[in-house]
């Protein structure tokens, strides 16, 4: 057989990496890795997103906040305070809302009312103040459905203590203390530092990287950083820089040693409980 | 029109409606005999999953072990002619194609060509202009007598000439600016053209149209959600939730003629990741539907993923096959769902005959009497993280051989943090997010559907991670090949009773197409896309 089976082959399936890859979750085709997004600030990912599904113009963000202190005041009590229904209907996915870009129809509508079903006219209120409102309506429409710009809550809801005594447990055997040291300094938020110290990503780090050692059928062997492996070749980089691909025939064996494994077995048994506890006692470490 | 400014100006000058485009002298004679559709196939390929099993399994036997290490190109046809769409920089084939009478039809969003299966040259395309949706995918068309149906990403039904490409009629069946869009191939029963629906960004209830094949007149909708006096209204806090409750339809669904029943996969429960403001089952999002394809009507349900918090979005292939169990002939459907859980039903009925993990997963305290699993809360999304597993599966096909009597999924083992942005008690959309932690490593696993256990695996090797979004579909043959890929451009076949690598090439992308089979002129092609090119494979003489 040509393709005979590498016992090896299965440790390299278990050192498959995902190199910080920041992920998102869609329409679909579900919970993804979406290396797109990884370097997007928070604005360019909910202009994308936006883009991506639709969802028409950005919200004036400045009006909404002075329609949103309407809002609350003459709409909220039916419409709820967020406009997602209460009494009155639901506006996320009213009709008049959607069909409305900048307030060209909803001050009109909103003028008139719909005296017919229950609801008032406001036709006190200046032109100015009826877009502000249609605006506060927008920007609610985009915060249910643009999920680029969806934000983390603080996620700051573990016990610090209990966190400390995991990783005194836990992590010691690998780490030094000085692993630690400040690390809760050296994320953008909490969610980062959290995403960061349960899997690491490896970047350039060569104390992080999968390495291995392939054995050609003559019984020569190559070592180095393993960039790429399938079932038909690896790719590594040895310790002069150089790049080889070499194809996975008959007789030749592949060792791969991923540094992180520990972290991998890890993410198959922690709970929730203690990723918030070591996450809550990192972020201490500033 | 707040949703569609961004493009009018850019289609401006563009047709509102779509337009044929002949591309070839060459008139083809398609005309597809309504009968054929939902048997075996060998001549052609007529429907989404080649018969209505969606076993995708070929009784062809000209490509076979001994012979498969001369496969080669026959043709390969590359879509030049579409650049980049909306959230696609370059095109993507996506769908299953269609081959009757020599001609193969295949898509991507807003777009439709019809190929000369001989040769692959395009015969004539068509060209939709969308105003909205999705352009995340396009699964294929249909096709009935001389009439090919194709849905656009803002939910228009749009009825070609097979021959020509000509429009014959178009009808829209939901609203893009509501966040409907459209990404499925309509399945054909009998006279009914049924259509299924996608969008889950704005909370609005899936459903099901079936439409008259030569009128485009609606015949019926099943709402994926109960309506007022349902008793599974039970199943939500109200009435308002389950009539915005999700549950799309966006797979084409399978069928058994002699029991009359269609069978459905749906989609996630909405809001999506916030479960809060929605305690219940919520049915019938998450299920597999059984329905009367006559009037949609409900016969039966199993509910794969009660109250999902997930977007485990239940969408994989549910497969149809008959098997002696105990002493019994049974017929069956089994799904490798999202949610990890593998399950094997009896299709006249619906009651679990398996259901098990096939993948490790932890968020299930265990089964319902009815076999459902039972969700653990603290597994849900929440404000600080919940880790739990990735999507286990997705829409790429899975198929089943009758010969080894073993299921093919391409399995996805791996776990990401979800969190919950929206702790509200009134949540909205999607209400939360998930983001795969640690390696993802995609399993090619021959599962037997009547234990649920693997009776082999491949795991792939991949130093980066398996994409859920995009990965290998699997076809079957009688003569032992099962062909997939992996995500690193290889085509690859192996052998399915043993899972042995019998043959592989490197392509210019990732396989992401349906796989077909078919006879013509004597001679055995197989038929997948992989990014922007479109393979046939055949022997050499």
């Amino acid at each position: 057989m040509r393709y005979p089976v590498f016992l090896a082959l299965l440790a390299c399936a278990l050192a498959a990496i995902m190199a910080g890859h920041a992920a998102r979750a869609g329409a679909q085709e579900g919970v993804q890795p979406q290396p797109a997004y990884q370097n997007m600030t928070p604005e360019q990912r909910a202009a994308a997103t936006r883009a991506f599904l639709g969802l028409g113009p950005e919200p004036d963000k400045a009006a909404a906040a002075r329609g949103g202190a309407i809002y609350l005041a003459s709409c909220a009590f039916c419409h709820g305070p967020q406009a997602r229904g209460a009494t009155g209907a639901s506006l996320i996915t009213s009709d008049e809302v959607l069909l409305d870009d900048h307030g060209e129809r909803l001050v009109a509508f909103l003028r008139r009312g719909r005296p017919e079903k229950g609801m008032p006219a406001f036709a006190t209120m200046t032109d100015a103040e009826l877009k502000d409102i249609a605006e506060f309506l927008h920007l609610q429409v985009e915060e249910v459905a643009n999920r680029g710009a969806y934000r983390v809550l603080n996620i700051l809801v573990g016990n610090a203590a209990n966190g400390h005594a995991y990783v005194d447990a836990h992590c010691m055997s690998c780490h030094a203390a000085e692993a630690f040291a400040h690390i809760g300094n050296r994320y953008r938020s909490p969610d980062q530092l959290q995403r960061g110290w349960v899997w690491p990503a490896r970047g350039g780090d060569a104390a992080l990287a999968v390495t291995a050692t392939v054995k050609a059928a003559d019984g020569a062997t190559i070592s180095g950083r393993a960039t790429q492996v399938s079932d038909f070749r690896i790719t590594l980089v040895d310790s002069v820089g150089q790049t080889h691909a070499i194809d996975r025939w008959p007789g030749v064996t592949v060792q791969c040693n991923d540094p992180l494994a520990a972290h991998q077995q890890m993410i198959n048994t922690l709970t929730n409980d203690d990723m918030h506890n070591v996450t809550a006692y990192l972020n201490t470490l500033k | 029109m707040r949703l569609s400014m961004g493009w009018c100006a850019a289609f401006a000058l563009a047709a509102l409606a779509g337009a044929a485009i002949a591309v070839s002298q060459v008139s083809p004679h398609v005309m597809l005999d309504p009968s054929a559709i939902g048997k075996a196939p060998t001549t052609s390929w007529a429907t989404f999953n080649g018969d209505y099993t969606a076993q995708r399994y070929s009784r062809l036997t000209q490509i076979k072990p001994a012979n498969v290490g001369r496969l080669a190109r026959h043709w390969v046809y590359k879509i030049t002619e579409v650049g980049a769409q909306r959230g696609a920089p370059v095109p993507v084939i996506k769908c299953t194609p269609l081959m009757v009478a020599g001609v193969l039809y295949i898509t991507i969003p807003d777009h439709v060509w019809a190929l000369d299966a001989r040769t692959g040259d395009p015969l004539w395309r068509y060209d939709w202009v969308d105003r909205g949706g999705h352009l995340v995918g396009q699964r294929g068309v249909a096709l009935w007598k001389t009439t090919v149906y194709f849905l656009t990403p803002d939910n228009w039904l749009i009825a070609l000439d097979a021959n020509t490409g000509k429009e014959l009629w178009k009808k829209n069946y939901a609203d893009a600016r509501k966040q409907y869009f459209s990404t499925s191939a309509p399945l054909i029963v009998k006279n009914h053209v049924i259509v299924g629906v996608g969008g889950d960004a704005m909370d609005m209830p899936g459903f099901l149209d079936s439409f008259d094949p030569v009128t485009g007149e609606l015949q019926w909708t099943w709402w994926s959600t109960p309506r007022k006096g349902d008793a599974a209204l039970a199943t939500w806090p109200n009435e308002a939730a389950s009539d915005h409750g999700g549950g799309m339809t966006w797979m084409p669904g399978t069928c058994d003629p002699e029991l009359n029943l269609i069978y459905w996969p749906t989609g996630n429960t909405n809001p999506v990741f916030a479960g809060q403001g929605r305690p219940g089952a919520n049915l019938w999002t998450e299920a597999i539907v059984a329905l009367d394809p006559d009037t949609g009507k409900l016969k039966w349900y199993f509910q794969v993923s009660p109250h999902d918090t997930h977007d485990f979005d239940n969408t994989t292939a549910p497969i149809l096959f008959d098997r002696v169990v105990d002493g019994k002939p049974r017929k069956l459907l089994a799904q490798a769902a999202r949610n990890g859980y593998f399950v094997t039903l009896d299709r006249i009925t619906g009651e679990h005959v398996v259901v098990k993990p096939f993948v490790p997963l932890d968020w299930s305290a265990g089964l319902s009497p009815q076999g459902e699993p039972i969700p653990i809360p603290d597994k849900d999304p929440t404000v600080g993280g919940s880790i739990n597993i990735v999507n286990a599966s997705n829409w790429e096909a899975p198929a089943y051989n009758p010969k080894t009597g073993l299921f093919y999924v391409n399995s996805v083992e791996g776990k990401a943090i979800y969190y919950l942005t929206d702790s509200s008690a009134q949540p909205s959309g999607y209400g939360g997010t998930g983001a795969g932690i640690g390696p993802a490593t995609r399993v090619l696993q021959a599962i037997d559907p009547l234990t649920g256990n693997a009776a082999w695996r491949h795991a792939y090797p991949n130093l980066n991670n398996a994409p859920s979004t995009l990965g290998p579909s699997i076809l079957t043959t009688a003569s032992n090949l099962l062909i997939t890929g992996d995500d690193q451009k290889n085509a690859i076949i192996f052998s399915a009773d043993k899972g042995q690598i019998l043959w592989h090439r490197e392509l210019s992308a990732s396989e992401s197409s349906g796989i077909i089979t078919y006879m013509l002129d004597g001679k055995q092609y197989i038929i997948f896309g992989a990014g922007d090119s479109l393979y046939a494979w055949s022997l050499p003489r």
